[in-house]
C-alpha cells in the first residue's frame, strides 16, 4: 500500500498546528456530536479525495473522450455514496496531501489504497478493509531465470516507491541488498529497462497491469512478511465521525461478501487499463497536455499581473519613511519580503492551500494563484524598488516642483521610468513563473507537470511524456521571452 | 507698497553638523529680478531650493505671498509651488514623454487643465523659446539648449508668478548659453519676478535687479549690479570677483 508519510506532509502538518485550538475545538464538537452521517446526507455530496496515480486503484482514463478518474477505489466510492444516497464527487491531489484534506475539510473520505497503519488511525478513522493485497517485484523478463523472491538480490539493487510500506520492507526484509527509493512508479520501471536497479518491489496489482503492457517485464512474489494490515486497504473518514463509518462499513461488508472487487471492480478498471495503453502514443494524450498548457498559463498569468500589483505596494511601502505609522509599514513589509524569499515557494503553496483552508475552503487553483502570487509579489518588490532607486533623483525634483504630490510623482513620473528599467527583470520573472508554477501540481492542480505524470502512470512510458513537456515548456518560454523582446525594443525606441 | 513675492527670514539649514545657510532674511519684490552669485558650494543651490521647500529649511521662515511655506501641510506646499517654477541646471525633463507631454505634463494632472487646452498652451510655450517644431521629439534627441528651454516652458505652463533658476546654463556647451539667456531676459522684461543663481555676470549686469553676493552661509552684500560690480564692499566679494573673469 503507499504510506508516503513525506517530509512535505510533515512540514505542512507543522503549519497547520499553528493553528491549533481551532483544529482541536473542531474534533472536540465532531466527538461530542457525532451528526457526520447526518451532515453529508443532508449536503447532498461526497467528496472522495484521491491520488490518481495508482493503477489498478485509481489512475486518469480517457471515457468517452473525456479525461476521467477511473480504478477500483473509484467503484468503491460510488457504491459507497451510493448506499448513502448522495452524489460522488471525486477530488484528486497527490498522496502526500490526502490526510491534510481530509483532517482541513477539503475533502470528506479518502479512498486511495490507503492502508490503516496505527500512525494514521490516531488522526483519521478507517472502516473495514475493503481489499487485502500482496506485494510482487518486477523485473526483466531475461533474468526470470535468476530471480525468485526478495532473497535473490543479494549484492543488488531493489527498487521501491519512497516512502511506501514495500520500501521499508525491501529495506527491512533483505540483506546484501541496496535499496533505491523514487518518488514515481514510472521512474522506478525506466530505471529497472535502463538496468539501474534489478527489480521494483510494488503491489500486485500494480505489478500485475505493468506486466501485461510491457512484455518485457516479469513479475515474481516478494515474499514479505507483513502484518496483514498492512496489505490491506480502508476508507478514511475524520477522526471520530463514528455514525459514518458504522453506515459505510455495511457497504464494504457487502463489497467483500458479493467479492465485488475481485467479480466487478477489477475488471472494469482493467478495460480502461487496456484501452488506455492501447495506444500509448504522445499523440492520443494532446488533450491531458492542452489542459496542462492552459492550467499553467492561468497560474502563470495571473500570478503575474497580483504579483505585479503586490509587488508595486510592496516596494512603496518598503520606502514609505515619516511618521510611526509609514515606519511600521516599512518593517513590516520588509519583514514579509525577507520571509517570503527565504522559504521555499512549495510550502508556502501547501501552506495557503491547506493552512488557510481552516478558514476558508479555497480551491487549489485559487490556492496555487494566490500562494504563487504572494511569493512573487515579494521578488517584484525588490525589482521595482530597485528600478525606483535608479531613476534620476532630479526627475522627482522637476515633479514635485510642478507642484505635483508624492503620489502623482511616483505615478505620472517615477513609476514609468522605473519600470522601463527593470522591464527585463519583470520578463524574467514571467519567465521563471511559466517553470516554477509546476510547483502547485502538490496540490492537484492540473498543469503541466501535474498532467505529464498523469501521462507517465497511464502510459507506462517514463520518458516519453518528459521529453513532451520539456518541449512544452521550451515553447512556452521561448515565446513569452520573444514577445517580451519585443516589447523591450519598442520600448527603447521611444 | 506692495508685497513681496518671497519674504525669508532668519533662514537656516543645515545637514548634520555642515551650517550650509546661517542666517539669511532677504525679500523679493514683484517683478525684481534677483541674481544670486557666490563661491561654488557657499549654499546658493540649498538657498534657492529652500524658497519652494525642495530643502527643509532647519528654521526660519519662508513666506511666499505673505504665507510662511514652513508652517503649512503638504498638500498647502503642493498648491503654492505650482506659483514657483524651477529651472534645474540638469534639465530634469522627463525622458519617457515627448517634449509636448513634458509640459503638458502637470496642467493637466495638477490643474486638471482639458487636453485640448493643454496642447495649445504647451505650443504657444514651445514657440516662445522657438522650438515648436521639435513638439513630438523625444528629450534625448535635443541639445542641452533645446532642452533646457523646454524645461523652462514646462515650468511656465504652470503660470507661475515667480521662476527660480539654479545655475541654468552651467550644463551647456559655450555656444547654447546664449539661446537660454535670451529667452530669460524676455521673461523678465515681460515683468517675470526671478531669482537666478548664475555664474554669467553679464547676465547679471544687465539683466539683474539685485546682485546677492552669498559665501559662507550668509547673503554678505545685497545691492545693486552697478554698485556691486564696481565698489564690492566686503573682501569676500572683492575675493571672488578677483577670480573671475570679466
Ligand atoms: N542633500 C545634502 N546632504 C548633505 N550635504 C549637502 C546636501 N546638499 C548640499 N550639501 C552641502 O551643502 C553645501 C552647499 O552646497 P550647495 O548649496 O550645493 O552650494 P552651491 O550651490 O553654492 O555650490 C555643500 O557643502 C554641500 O556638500
Ligand atoms: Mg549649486
Amino acid at each position: 500500500m503507499k504510506k508516503k508519510i513525506g517530509l512535505l506532509l510533515v512540514i505542512v502538518v507543522a503549519l497547520v498546528l499553528t493553528f491549533v485550538p481551532l483544529g482541536q475545538t473542531n474534533t472536540q464538537s465532531a466527538q461530542a456530536a457525532d451528526n457526520s452521517l447526518e451532515k453529508i446526507q443532508k449536503k447532498g455530496v461526497l467528496v472522495m479525495g484521491t491520488s490518481p496515480d495508482y493503477p489498478p486503484y485509481e489512475f486518469q482514463a480517457t471515457v468517452n473522450g473525456k479525461s476521467a478518474i477511473v480504478g477500483m477505489d473509484v467503484y468503491i466510492g460510488q457504491q459507497v455514496a451510493k448506499d448513502l444516497g448522495v452524489k460522488l464527487k471525486v477530488k484528486s491531489m497527490s498522496f502526500d496531501s490526502l490526510l491534510v484534506a481530509l483532517q482541513t475539510g477539503k475533502i470528506d473520505m479518502i479512498i486511495s489504497g490507503m492502508n490503516p497503519t496505527p500512525a494514521r488511525r490516531k488522526n483519521v478513522s478507517f472502516t473495514k478493509a475493503y481489499y487485502q493485497g500482496g506485494y510482487d517485484i518486477v523485473i526483466n523478463k531475461t533474468d526470470k531465470n535468476k530471480y525468485k523472491n526478495k532473497d535473490s538480490f543479494g549484492g543488488g539493487t531493489l527498487g521501491a516507491q519512497t516512502g511506501t510500506t514495500q520500501y521499508n520492507a525491501a529495506k527491512n526484509q533483505t540483506k546484501n541488498t541496496s535499496v533505491k527509493g523514487m518518488t514515481s512508479q514510472s521512474d522506478l520501471i525506466l530505471a529497472l529497462q535502463s538496468h539501474k536497479i534489478d527489480g521494483v518491489a510494488m503491489e500486485k496489482p500494480s505489478a500485475e497491469a505493468y506486466v501485461a503492457n510491457n512484455k518485457q517485464l516479469a513479475a515474481i512474489p516478494a515474499g514479505f512478511s507483513m502484518s496483514s494490515s498492512a496489505t490491506k486497504s480502508a476508507i478514511a473518514f475524520r477522526k471520530g465521525s463514528t455514525s459514518l463509518v458504522n453506515k459505510v462499513n455495511k457497504t464494504v461488508d457487502k463489497i467483500k461478501k458479493e467479492n465485488l472487487v475481485k467479480k466487478e471492480y477489477l475488471p472494469k478498471a482493467g478495460k480502461y487499463l487496456k484501452t488506455n495503453t492501447v495506444n500509448t502514443s504522445m499523440f492520443h494524450y494532446w488533450k491531458a497536455f492542452l489542459t496542462g498548457i492552459e492550467y499553467t498559463l492561468i497560474i502563470t498569468v495571473c500570478s503575474v499581473f497580483f504579483g505585479f500589483i503586490i509587488g508595486i505596494l510592496l516596494a512603496l511601502a518598503r520606502m514609505a519613511k515619516g511618521n510611526i505609522f509609514k515606519n511600521l509599514l516599512r518593517w513590516i513589509s520588509t519583514a514579509y519580503v525577507e520571509f517570503i524569499r527565504g522559504t521555499p515557494m512549495m510550502v508556502q503553496v501547501m501552506f495557503v492551500y491547506f493552512g488557510l483552508g481552516i478558514f476558508v475552503n479555497l480551491p487549489a487553483l485559487t490556492s496555487g494563484i494566490i500562494a504563487i502570487s504572494l511569493n512573487s509579489g515579494a521578488y517584484v518588490a525588490e525589482y521595482i524598488r530597485g528600478g525606483i532607486n535608479s531613476v534620476n533623483i532630479g526627475q522627482t525634483e522637476a515633479a514635485r516642483s510642478l507642484g505635483m504630490s508624492n503620489g502623482e510623482t511616483m505615478r505620472y513620473v517615477v513609476l514609468p521610468q522605473a519600470l522601463k528599467n527593470i522591464w527585463p527583470s519583470l520578463g524574467n520573472e514571467f519567465i521563471t513563473l511559466i517553470k516554477d508554477s509546476s510547483i502547485v501540481s502538490i496540490i492537484g492542480v492540473t498543469e503541466l507537470i501535474y498532467q505529464s505524470n498523469i501521462v507517465r502512470s497511464d502510459t507506462y512510458r517514463g520518458v516519453a511524456p518528459i521529453v513532451v513537456i520539456m518541449v512544452l515548456y521550451f515553447i512556452l518560454t521561448f515565446t513569452a521571452s520573444r514577445i517580451l523582446n519585443h516589447f523591450e525594443r519598442k520600448m527603447q525606441h521611444d | 507698497m506692495t508685497k513681496p513675492v518671497i519674504e525669508v527670514s532668519a533662514l537656516a539649514k543645515s545637514f548634520g553638523d555642515n551650517h550650509v545657510l546661517k542666517d539669511i532674511t532677504e525679500k523679493v519684490e514683484p517683478g525684481q529680478v534677483i541674481v544670486v552669485i557666490g563661491p561654488s558650494g557657499g549654499g546658493k543651490s540649498t538657498f534657492i531650493r529652500c524658497l519652494n521647500l525642495l530643502e527643509t529649511p532647519t528654521s526660519g521662515k519662508v513666506a511666499f505671498e505673505g504665507q510662511d511655506l514652513t508652517t503649512l501641510d503638504q498638500k498647502s506646499v503642493n498648491k503654492l509651488r505650482e506659483k514657483m517654477g524651477m529651472v534645474f541646471q540638469g534639465f530634469n525633463l522627463f525622458p519617457n514623454m515627448t517634449v509636448l507631454e513634458n509640459i503638458k505634463l502637470a496642467p493637466m494632472k495638477v490643474k486638471h487643465v482639458d487636453d485640448a487646452t493643454a496642447t495649445k498652451r504647451a505650443h504657444e510655450l514651445l514657440q516662445r523659446v522657438g522650438l515648436d517644431d521639435h513638439a513630438d521629439a523625444f528629450p534625448t534627441s535635443l541639445s542641452g539648449g533645446q532642452a533646457q528651454r523646454v524645461a523652462i516652458a514646462r515650468a511656465l505652463a504652470m503660470d507661475p508668478k515667480v521662476m527660480l533658476f539654479d545655475e541654468p546654463t552651467s550644463a551647456l556647451d559655450p555656444e547654447m548659453v546664449g539661446e537660454v539667456l535670451n529667452i530669460m531676459q524676455e521673461l523678465a522684461k515681460e515683468g517675470m519676478t526671478m531669482v537666478v543663481v548664475t555664474h554669467e555676470m553679464g547676465f547679471a549686469k544687465s539683466v539683474g535687479d539685485r546682485i546677492w553676493f552669498m559665501a559662507d552661509g550668509y547673503i554678505q552684500e545685497n545691492n545693486t549690479p552697478e554698485q556691486f560690480f564696481a565698489h564690492p564692499e566686503t573682501d569676500r566679494a572683492k575675493d571672488f570677483l578677483s577670480k573671475i573673469l570679466m
